[in-house]
Parts: structure tokens; sequence; C-alpha cells
């Protein structure tokens, strides 16, 4: 199992869009993933969860994997969130 | 019985038709449990209707073309990531299978529970997802209940009335024939309203009788302009909508012959006359009616419900391509204005700004983002090689900020000229005045521009600090206010201090009835959306601009709303 915090740097958080594309990332790993902030721990695999978590700019979560290819899933859900989400130029 | 029921006209049109009611998915059962061997069964039963609620949405999602694919596509595709989530599904399995709930109680507890933590958000934007999750599920629970029958009937001839309609399914019934809509909720400012005025689908939003008076099947009149609903109507009605029906007819084919006419006031003043617009189609039309140019084309559609910021060269083709539409007429490019009320679906705005329309948008968010507004300033450049093209800059308060786009502006012409990429030999830049700071001060930094477009809709809302879009301020929001009128003729006034051309492209200058208004404050140039743009030229060729200067002092003069009225219906009279 692997864990990580990760920062949300992009402007908005993870608004609608952004828990979107993570969700669609993750959804393309066997790793179970799992997204904890603000004393919730939820699915980051589940639209709803992530939605729930309701992380805003500044704050940041943490992401943990467990699978066989958690190492993959870790380090696109990573990139994902230093992109920004794409959302910004 | 015949009954008239009064709402809120939201899209202009007249429609008879019969009913088609539709109450909302209110998920307000008794608990329900299942015999044990009934599980399997039920669970199925969920499944199909999951699956169908699926195959709606991507179906809605295939039939969305142009813009209102990208602006709707993205509320479809988290309404998919709903119905597809692992959580949600697994907790209505469970709700199923160990606690022997029939499927519609299960969607109510796993809804209840999930609403039970959204409500606790301390945070709106995040809380609204609710709607969505209310969305999803009453899709889900609409599939459990559906006959084999529905839906194949089509909508010919048909008015719905219902809660609410949301955006995709009002394109979406449009295309089944659908004659008109009569919500309980909504705004005539709503997404909603806003597509029907495009599909010029006759709406009526606001109309809180509507559901308990209207029975499926009842005859209907819709008077979308007055918001008036008449439940089985009397031969009076009937007779009423011939009448007024064959008026509208009659209108459109004298607005038909009004698109070769000159703008020209009785006096034989020359008034301008642009258009909002953007999309091909609406290019195309306001060429067709003899606009005189573009005096407002929105940057946001290009940016509107999108995963990525589009690059340079796309908004390059889509300037370019605005340019020669307009054959040689001057096009208004206004840099993006994303705000309070377009961020939801923008990606790019902040959403969790606690007061959004004070806030960073428009050129303050472009200055925040310098690469993304170089981007759009390089592409209007670009575009001005093939046309004349006027840049606009939204939401300006200070002088320093209008510099410091203009500096920008002028050291990217010089350095695309230095490349010798072709830009246009005049560079015309000019800002919207909406804020009533810009609007005080157009004197103190007219020399830094070359013409000023006036957004009437933030200056009013801004004015009066009143949101045009809060329903319980229906009364307040209004742009007749004496303090809109004096302030409007001061800034018409500096601007001819100055000698600024000046041109109104808010909601005002679109309607026709206050087109006296605006000429006697000072106004002599005006963008409309094309679809009002007939019925404003007719109402200035009506106009006499000698005589309502001379009523202007009494204008001023009004102490309220009603004096303004009485103004106009005097000017109207005369």
């Amino acid at each position: 199992m692997l864990e990580r915090q990760i920062p949300v740097v992009n402007r908005l958080g993870l608004h609608a869009r952004a828990s979107a594309k993570l969700v669609q990332l993750l959804a393309g790993f066997k790793a179970q993933a799992t997204l904890v902030g603000a004393g919730r721990e939820v699915n980051a695999k589940s639209i709803m969860g992530v939605l729930l978590l309701a992380a805003g700019q500044g704050s940041s979560v943490t992401l943990r994997t467990d699978g066989p290819d958690e190492a993959e899933a870790m380090a696109a859900a990573e990139a994902l969130f230093a992109r920004r989400f794409d959302e910004e130029s | 019985m015949r009954r008239a029921l009064a709402g809120v006209g939201a899209s202009k049109g007249l429609a008879l038709g019969r009913a088609r009611v539709r109450h909302p998915h209110v998920l307000t059962l008794s608990e329900e449990t299942i015999a044990p061997d009934a599980v399997a069964a039920e669970l199925e039963r969920l499944e199909a209707a999951m699956q169908a609620a699926r195959d709606e949405l991507s179906g809605l999602r295939d039939k969305l073309q142009g813009a209102l694919a990208q602006e709707i596509g993205e509320f479809l595709e988290l309404h998919v990531l709903i119905l597809d989530d692992p959580e949600l599904r697994a907790g209505l399995r469970d709700l199923v299978q160990t606690g022997r709930y029939s499927a519609d109680y299960a969607l109510k507890l796993q809804r209840d529970r999930l609403a039970a933590v959204f409500m606790a958000m301390d945070n709106d934007y995040f809380r609204t997802r609710l709607d969505d999750l209310d969305h999803v599920i009453g899709r889900v629970h609409a599939a459990l209940h559906r006959r084999p029958d529905d839906g194949q009937l089509g909508l010919a001839g048909e008015i719905l009335v219902a809660d609410d309609i949301a955006p995709a399914e009002l394109a979406e019934l449009s295309r089944q024939q659908l004659l008109a809509v009569v919500t309980r909720a909504g705004s005539p400012l709503s997404h909603s309203a806003i597509i029907a005025r495009g599909l010029h689908l006759p709406m009526i939003v606001g109309c809180s009788d509507a559901l308990s008076h209207v029975n499926d099947g009842d005859a209907l009149v819709v008077d979308g302009r007055e918001g008036l609903l008449v439940v089985e109507p009397d031969a009076d009605d009937l007779a009423r909508y011939r009448v007024t029906r064959a008026k509208i007819e009659k209108k459109r084919a004298q607005l038909e012959r009004l698109k070769r006419a000159p703008t020209r006031t009785q006096d034989g003043f020359d008034i301008g006359l642009h258009a909002n617009a953007e999309r091909r189609e609406e290019i195309a039309e306001a060429l067709a009616l003899g606009a005189d140019g573009v005096g407002l084309f929105r940057t946001e559609f290009l940016f509107m419900g999108r995963t990525q910021v589009p690059d340079e060269d796309e908004q390059f083709h889509a300037y370019r391509d605005a340019v020669l539409g307009m054959a040689g007429r001057p096009v208004t490019l206004r840099t993006l204005d994303l705000g309070a009320d377009k961020a939801d679906n923008s990606g790019l705005a902040l959403r969790n700004e606690p007061n959004p329309a004070l806030g960073l948008r428009g050129v303050r968010l472009s200055l925040s983002r310098p690469m993304l507004l170089d981007a759009q300033l390089r592409a209007m450049l670009r575009a001005s090689a093939f046309g004349p093209v006027r840049v606009l800059v939204p939401m300006v308060t200070a002088r320093e900020e209008i510099e410091a786009v203009k500096v920008r502006l002028h050291a990217l012409a010089a350095r695309l000229r230095e490349d010798r990429v072709p830009i246009g030999e005049r560079i015309t830049f000019g800002v919207m005045v909406e804020v009533p700071a810009a609007a005080l001060t157009l004197i103190d930094y007219a020399d830094l521009v070359d013409f000023a477009a006036v957004g009437t809709n933030d200056l009013v809302q801004y004015l009066l600090a009143a949101d045009r879009t809060h329903e319980a301020l229906d009364g307040l929001y209004s742009e007749r206010h004496p303090a809109v009128l004096r302030l409007l003729h001061q800034l018409f006034a500096q601007a001819r201090d100055a000698g600024l051309p000046i041109h109104v492209c808010g909601e005002l200058a679109a309607s026709a009835p206050d087109v006296p208004l605006l000429l006697a404050l000072g106004l002599r140039d005006f963008s409309v959306h094309p679809g009002a743009l007939l019925e404003v030229r007719e109402a200035i060729r009506a106009a006499d601009l000698g005589k309502l200067k001379r009523r202007a002092a009494s204008l001023l003069q009004c102490r309220e709303r009603g004096d303004v009225e009485r103004w106009l219906q005097r000017v109207r009279a005369a």
C-alpha cells in the first residue's frame, strides 16, 4: 500500500470537474484508492465520495492506493494534481 | 373549467396545445420491504432502471450539437459518473439485498444519506451538487416506473407543465416538437430560459399554481410574452388567441420588410445598430438583418463547458471566422468575461469566492492570468488582418487596469509585426462600462480608449445592489430606476464631450419599448441580439429624436419607476 500527502494547488480545489477527472483517471487502475481529508475518508473512485470531501484550494489530501498497480495509480494521480487538473493556462 | 394562471414570461411566443404534466419525482415513500425470494428480481429491476437512465443520458449527449453540446455535455458527464459511482451502486444493492428494501425505498434512503452530508457542507458550490444527485436519482426513479409506451408518443402538439426543467432536456424536447413549457419554479434569467429563447420555444416560469391546477390532457393557451397560462380556454380565449396569433404573423411580415431599411429616426438621424453575436448562425443572421457590425462577441462561449482552455490558434480561427462572416463590418471581440454567473461550467473562474460578483472577474481575472490574456489578445490581433476588429475589455474599474491591458496589447502587436505575422493596421481598443465607478469617471480615461460599451445588466446590478437573478428581488432590479437613467445620461454626456463612440450592449438596448428612453438620454448606438434587431430598428424608425431631446429634462426629473413608465406612455401617445 502506498500513501502520499498531496497539496491541492489548483485555484478551485476539488470542484466537480476536477473530481470527475480524478475519478475517471483512477477507474483505469485495478488498485483500490482512498482519499483522506478534513477528517473524512472516502473511496477515491467514487464521484460522490470525492465531492463529499469538498477540498478547497490550499488544503491538502492524503491519497492511498492499494493493489497490483498502486505505484502507477499514485503517480498518475499525483501528476493530475500537479497539473492543476489541466484547468489553467 | 376555465382558469387563468399567472407566471413570468421567460420566452415570448404563443402556443395552443394539450398539457403533458410531469410531477416532480418526490421520493416520499413509506418504508417498503420485499420478500427474501424477491431480492434477485428487485436487484434486476434496479439494475435495468439504472441502465435505462444511463442510456437516456448518453442518448441526450449524442443528440446535442454545437455550442449547446459544450455547455451541457459536462453536466451530463457528471451525471453519468454519479450513476456509475461504485459506492452509490454498492449502497443501493446492499439496501435491497441486506435491508430487503424495495428499489424505490433504497433510492430514497441512499439519496437521503448523501443529502444529509451535502447539506452539512459550508460551501455553497458543493452544496449545490446535491441538485446533480437529485437529478440522477430522479431519472432512475422515473425509469423504475416507466410504462413501456412512455416516451414513444412524441410531444407534437403538447405543452409541458413541470416543476422545473434542465437546459439539456429543453433542447431535446424542442426537437420532439414540443410547443411550449410552463414551470412552477425557475426564473426568466435561468440558463433554461435563455436556451428557450434561443430555440424560439414559448416558456412561462414561476407559475406557482401550474402543477396543482393543470391535468394531463387539458387544453392550454400559453402566452410567453405576458407570462399567462389559460387552462381549458373558452370561446373568447380562443378568439383572442387567433387574433394575437394573426397579429404576431403580421408583425413578423412587417419586420421582414425592415431588413433592408435604414436605422433612421423620423426626423432623419442615423442611429447605429449592431448585433451581439458569436455563434456562426448568429453572425450570419446579423449580417442578413443589416447590422452595422458586431457590437459584442462574447469570447466566453469558447471557454464554456471545456476541460481545456482553447489555445491561441483555436481562438484565432473562431475570431477570424466571425470577422470574415461580417464581410468588412467591424467585429467587437470582448476578452474573457467570466464571473459569478457563468463560473459554474467553465472551470476557469473562481467558485469558492464568498462574493463572486465583487471578486475576481472580467479584466481582473484576465490580468491575474497574463498568459491567458496574451493568448486572447494575440488571437484577436491576428484576426484583425482579415477585417476590422475592436478589442473590448470587460469590468474595468480603474485607469490602471485599462493602461495595463493597453500596454500589453500594443506590445503584442509590435511583436507580431516584428515577426511578420499579418495584423490590421489600426488597433481599436475599448472598455466595457459596467462598474458604476467606470461610468462616473469615463472622462478621466477617455484618452486611453477608442470606444466604450455599456453593459447595462451589470451596471444596474451594481448600482442598485440587486442581483438580477434573485427571485425575491424581482421588483427591485429595474433598468427604469431613476438612478440608472441619470447615470446613463451623465455617461453619454461624458462620451459626447470626449468625442468617444459609445454603445449599449446590455439587455436594455434590446428592449424595443425602452428605445425612446435611451435616445432621450443621449444614446446613438445600440447593440442587440439578432432576435431583437428588427424590433429595435422599428422602434428607432418610429422615434423623433428632436422631440425626445426636448423631453429629456422631464425624464431626468422622474422620482420613481412609475414616473418613468408614465413618461414612456406619454411619448408613445404623442
